[in-house]
């Protein structure tokens, strides 16, 4: 009897502290890659970027994702890819003005991807 | 992470309530909260291991859950008795004094072929060689058998919930007209019974809807 309530409130601490940790790590490594982003962004807009500046959100970005890779789908991941590839893509063709597009809407996934896995009644059902 | 805790929580007590309000007929000897892991955790150990998209910790966390709420519930049983009657029911009495409980079979989903099936698999073949049948909260049959059975010969159901049995009524020498008689010498009509039997030596189990059930004798063709 102790054995199995011990059992069970270890596995509940267990889980709980899983919850906390993914909940703030998520939202610290989008809140990060999203100001690398809104610099980015600022930069375009000012027609100062340049390629290194592409590449640098790249790598801050696959740095990123090998570690949210274990806390989030594989698809939600491939999806940010997806975006910072196009946008790098016009960047280095200096095509700013539709680099800034694809940047905004980075920026969209960025803001809403760690809400999409948040405690809230509309992702529990 | 916490998703997967709520959401598999929310699962797991909607199939659990499923699987209560589907009677004993589901479980087959299984407590319901234990029917509903084995069907969740096959489902939740496969997905992450088949689908390479899926990080593989949301299969851990979702089995973790399970293991939670499968505690959880035990404990509760354990410690709240009235708790254990909602989760895992309580045994219904289907066989009495009076014969069959047909309110007690409906409860449970359950019709008269398939008591006089979970009779047959617990080694009753006729309806009166119990005092008293009932099904066990996990689905099992148990009985208070009587000290002597009633025959040695294999009972054949000629009427099961108000239809006729036709293939068991030509066996055994009944036409429309003998069985429409013998109902009438009952006082009976075919709708209102619930069950009627008949084994090799002639000996009839019948039972009439709220009444207690009667041991008659017949003649019959002794083809079994």
């Amino acid at each position: 009897m102790v054995k199995a309530i011990s059992y069970t409130l270890a596995a509940i601490a267990l889980c709980i502290g899983l919850f906390i940790f993914s909940e703030i790590y998520i939202k610290t490594q989008f809140n990060e890659f999203e100001s690398a982003l809104d610099t980015l962004y600022s930069k375009i807009e000012d027609r100062t970027a340049t390629r290194e500046d592409g590449t640098a959100v790249r790598t801050l970005w696959n740095d990123k994702k090998s570690k949210l890779q274990v806390l989030l789908p594989h698809n939600d991941i491939s999806y940010v890819d997806y975006w910072i590839s196009e946008a790098c893509g016009l960047l280095y063709n200096g095509e700013y003005e539709l680099a800034l597009g694809k940047i905004e809407v980075l920026k969209e996934i960025t803001k809403n991807l760690p809400d999409a896995y948040g405690i809230s009644l509309e992702n529990i059902f | 992470m916490a998703l997967i805790f709520i959401r598999t929580t929310v699962i797991f007590i909607a199939l659990l309530i499923l699987i209560r309000l589907m009677g004993k007929s589901q479980i087959g000897e299984m407590q319901p909260f234990e029917f509903v892991i084995t069907l969740l955790i096959a489902e939740l150990a496969c997905i992450p291991m088949a689908d390479t998209s899926i990080p593989i910790l949301y299969g851990i966390i979702a089995i973790v859950t399970i293991f939670i709420l499968h505690q959880i519930v035990q404990l509760l049983n354990m410690w709240f008795k009235p708790v254990k009657t909602v989760i895992c029911g309580k045994p219904s009495v289907v066989i009495n004094k009076n014969g069959i409980d047909e309110f007690q079979l409906k409860k449970n989903n359950l019709d008269v072929s398939d008591l006089i099936e979970s009779m047959r698999s617990a080694g009753y073949f006729n309806l009166d060689d119990v005092y008293y049948g009932l099904f066990e909260a996990n689905g099992s049959f148990s009985a208070l058998e009587k000290p002597e059975k009633a025959s040695y010969s294999l009972s054949l159901t000629l009427i099961d919930g108000g239809k006729p049995n036709a293939q068991n009524l030509e066996r055994c020498g009944f036409d429309k007209e003998r069985l429409s008689s013998f109902l009438k010498e009952q006082n009976a009509r075919l709708k209102d019974v619930v069950v009627m039997t008949v084994n090799g030596e002639g000996r009839v189990y019948f039972q009439k809807r709220g009444e207690k059930y009667k041991i008659l004798n017949v003649e019959v063709n002794g083809q079994w």
